[in-house]
Parts: structure tokens; sequence; C-alpha cells
């Protein structure tokens, strides 16, 4: 054997020969995702390990090569002799979003680093996470609307009422609850609307001005809110407990995320579980971010990722933002009317899950018109009634569609 | 049940408008419930709360922290109690001022309760 015929040999086992066209689009993709990452800061600790398992699945596939997925119809495998072990790595990582594991566990890191007393202080702020919701809804429309059509190569089919349902939940701006809803029921866009969920979320400060600006006036977004109630310890750790029964026993469906939210939050609140806290919001937080970032973006391999539906889910996802953010604040403009004046509307623009970035943005924006003014506190708790809030429409749609 | 039928995955536009008008209407609900029970809860634990300090010694409801009630003073004033362990009048007027800046903060809505000197 020649030296060249070996050469040529390796090259035709190689990468290079083995990519696709796709395949070098979302590795180009995933350096964009890794520079947004790194250099601008977007959501770095979901966006890298998302970027590089999108990275890693393209370069090469095989990462996420399922043995048992080669079936007749009838779902009878092909190879009698293949085993669950000779999965790739990343898929059998990968069975931890599958099942739900990861955002379950992700839900109990959420409920321990979060601090309900600004929820628990103005209790009308629930309120403003549930009209926060309206985006998915709209979303779910929308999705079901968008006719069957062609361009190219690319035939595009419509959106089943379980597809639609996958893509609105965009609109709760909730990683976690996206990842979980798509993984029951339309799992074969997970990546996609994984990488949508996320991307918005990071882009939020530039998603939600223009939208606050639009539909208040000046006057409105000067307001000053009078400072909150001291709130007892009492208080936040019957919370979780209330919201758990409630939320629970109104739609069960509910009970892996809102159970797990809570179960971290009592941890925190409690104040005898330190350690267990300690552990829910950071060690095991932290493992299952990466397990869950690395996969989820590992769904994203070029020849089922790059396809009409994708392009549709990031439009509609876009779209669905939008409407959370505007029935947050027109939820928030009516509650300014109803109590004369009191409420500022910017705080209900974080209804929209996306803790804490979506308060954080209520607190710039409202301090550009008043520099005195101090939202961060007040869109607290809408912030963290937009997880309840996206929790129990995630659990709705299940019921549902499932 | 009409929750169950669309297993199939086909819906029309009228059944599509009727889940959204369901959903957020279930949801605004259920929010608007757990709201309502957190209201009641709250008044129901400070009465609690409020009963036993009733109950406690006079001399303790004198020590109360004029801004544990949570009421912002007026711009450019601050009060209430300030355990100073091993640290200067100086040193906790300049670690106040750090925190009140660094946080965003005004002094006046903040409350201190101790600053202590932790030895090496």
């Amino acid at each position: 054997m020649s030296i060249i015929t070996s050469i040529a040999e390796i090259f035709q086992t190689s990468g290079f020969a083995a990519l696709s066209w796709q395949n070098w689009v979302m590795i180009a993709i995933a350096f964009v995702l890794l520079y947004l990452a790194i250099v601008k800061k977007f959501e770095p600790l979901l966006l890298l390990p998302i970027a590089f398992g999108m990275l890693l699945v393209n370069v090469y596939p095989e990462i996420m090569y399922d043995p048992l997925s080669i079936a007749t119809p009838g779902g009878e495998v092909l190879d009698a002799s293949a085993h669950w072990y000779d999965s790739g790595v990343l898929r059998l990582i990968y069975c931890g979003v599958k099942s739900s594991i990861f955002p379950c566990l992700i839900f109990m890191g959420v409920g321990a680093m979060t601090d309900f007393g600004p929820l628990l202080a103005n209790p009308s702020s629930l309120l403003l996470g549930a009209a926060a919701q309206l985006g998915i809804y709209v979303a779910f429309l929308i999705a079901i609307v968008i006719p069957e059509f062609r361009i190219g190569n690319f035939v595009f089919d419509g959106f089943t009422a379980q597809e639609a349902a996958s893509i609105a939940i965009i609109g709760g701006a909730d990683g976690p609850t996206a990842i979980y809803l798509t993984g029951k029921l339309a799992s074969h866009l997970l990546g996609p609307i994984a990488v949508a969920a996320y991307s918005y979320m990071a882009l939020i400060p530039l998603i939600q001005p223009p939208i606050m600006k639009l539909l208040t006036t000046k006057k409105e977004r000067e307001i000053k809110m009078d400072q909150l109630r001291t709130v007892s310890k009492a208080e936040k750790i019957i919370f979780p407990i209330v919201v758990t029964v409630l939320c629970v026993l109104i739609i069960p469906s509910t009970a892996p995320l809102i159970g797990m939210l809570m179960l971290g939050n009592l941890f925190k609140e409690s104040g005898v579980t330190d350690r267990l806290s300690d552990t829910a919001q950071n060690a095991l937080c932290n493992i299952v971010t990466i397990m869950l970032g690395v996969t989820v973006g590992a769904t994203a391999e070029g020849k089922t990722f790059l396809d009409i539906k994708t392009i549709l889910v990031i439009v509609i996802g876009l779209i669905a933002f939008a409407f959370s953010t505007a029935g947050g604040v027109l939820f928030g403009k009516l509650m300014n009317v109803i109590t004369k004046g009191k409420v500022n509307p910017l705080i209900g623009s974080a209804g929209v899950s996306a803790v804490p970035m979506a308060a954080r943005v209520s607190q710039v924006e409202g301090r550009k018109y008043n520099p005195s003014n101090f939202l961060l506190m007040h869109a607290m708790g809408p912030n963290v009634a937009g997880v309840i809030g996206s929790a129990v429409a995630a659990g709705f749609l299940l019921l549902t569609f499932q | 049940m009409y929750l169950l039928k669309y297993a199939d995955g086909v819906i029309t536009f009228p059944e599509a408008l009727n889940v959204s008008i369901t959903g957020i209407v279930v949801v605004m609900l259920i929010l608007a419930l757990l709201a309502v029970l957190v209201l009641l809860l709250s008044k129901a634990i400070r009465a609690v709360e409020g009963a036993a300090k009733k109950k406690a010694p006079k001399e303790e409801a004198v020590e109360a922290v004029p801004t544990a009630t949570g009421v912002a003073l007026p711009d450019g004033q601050s009060a209430g109690k300030l355990d100073l362990v091993n640290v200067d009048d100086k040193t906790a007027a300049v670690i106040m001022a750090i925190v009140s800046n660094e946080s965003g903060i005004p002094l006046n809505r903040l409350q201190f309760n101790s600053i202590k000197k932790i030895e090496e």
C-alpha cells in the first residue's frame, strides 16, 4: 500500500469527507454562538455548552448515534445485537433530557436560588406573571394557522398541535419548561426550540425595551413605587407548600416542574437544610446545566436541524417573546389605572420568567426615565411569578395535547 | 373530554382559539387564586406574629428598630440601631457607603443590623 493510498483512505474516513454542507453551516453557527457566549457574555453558562454540543455533533455526528433507533416502522430494532451502551456518549447523557430529569433538577436549583419575598410582599404581581404568558397562546395560534408550502426542496407540511404547543412555550421565556414540554410533546423539535428559547432569553435586553417604550407613556415610566413590606420567615416557608398543593391539585401535570421548583425553595427557606440548598443551587445545578446544555446543543445536527421548521420556530419564538412582554406591560398599565398610578407598568415585562434578566431590564429602563427610581425588587415579584405561570401554562398544554 | 381529542395532532383554528382562550384563563385563574391565598395567609401570619409580639416584654418593644417597619425615610436621612463589634464609627460609615454604592440602593432604604470585624 503506497503512502498516497493510505493518506487517501485516511481522508475518506475523516470528517472532511463525511460531513455534509448542513454540518458545515451548523459549525459556523456554533462559532457565532460561542462568540456571543464568550465575548458578548450572552447567557454564557447555557449558551457556551449548547454551542459546544452543537459543534461536537456536527464535527462528529456519531456522538449522538442511537443504534436502537434504526428500526422497522413497527418498532423492531434491525440490529439484534444492538445495545443501549453502543450509543454515542452524548446520546446516553441525553437520556436525562428525554426523561425530563434534567429540566426538573434545574428547576429545583432555580427554586433554591429564588427569593419569593417580593412576590409575597405584593401578591398582585402574580397576575402580571400570568398576563405575561400571553405570547404562548398567540404563538400557538400563529403556528396552527401557517399553511402548508414548498420552497425548492424544502417542504413544510404544517405544524401538528403538539409541535405548535412546544413552539408556543418559548413565549414563557423559561428554558427548562420549554425543554420539559417539548421533550414530552415534540422531542424532534428539541434542538431548535431550546436554541431559540435560550437565545431569546439572552437577547431580552435587546428585545424588551422597544416594546416597553412603545406601550407606555413617559409619565408612566417615571412612576416611583412604594417600598415593599418586610416578609416574615413563616410566610416564605408556607408559600412553597401552598403553591405545590394548589397547583398540582388543579393541574396534576405541573407536579414535576412546580414540585421540584418549590422543593428547592423550601430547602432554602426552611433554614434547616442548608447543605441541601447549597448543593441544589450550586453543585447539582451546575452539573445538570453542563449535561443539559451540551446534549441539547447536540440535538442540532445539520441534516435534521437545517429545516424550514427550524426557521419558523425561530420566527414564531420571537413573536411569542414580544407578545408575552406586551401582555405583561399592558396588564401593568391596567393595574396602574386600578391602583390610581401606584404601579409602574415597566415591571409587567418582567412577568416573562427569565429570572433575573427580565427584572433587570425593568430596573434599567425605569432608571433611564427617573434616575431615582428603583424598580428591581418590584419587578422581581412578576419575574418569579412568571416562572410559576409558565410552568402552569406548560402543564395545561401537556394536559391538552399529550 | 375535549382535552384528549387532539392526541392525533390535528386541530382546526376555532379549536386552537378555544384552547388558547381556555389556557390564558386557566393560568390567570390559578395565579389569581394563589394571590388571594397568599394575601389571606400573609394576613393570618402577621396577625399571629403581631399577637405574639404584644405578649413579649415591653423592653423588647422599646428596642425595636424604627426602619424595620419597611417605611423609607425621607431622602438624605437615616435612622435605626446598629451594632458595631470591633469596628469604629468611621470604618462602619465607609462600609455602609460602599454597600449602598455597589448595590445602587440609597442609604435611607438600607437597614444594617450589625457590622462585625472578622479576625484572621
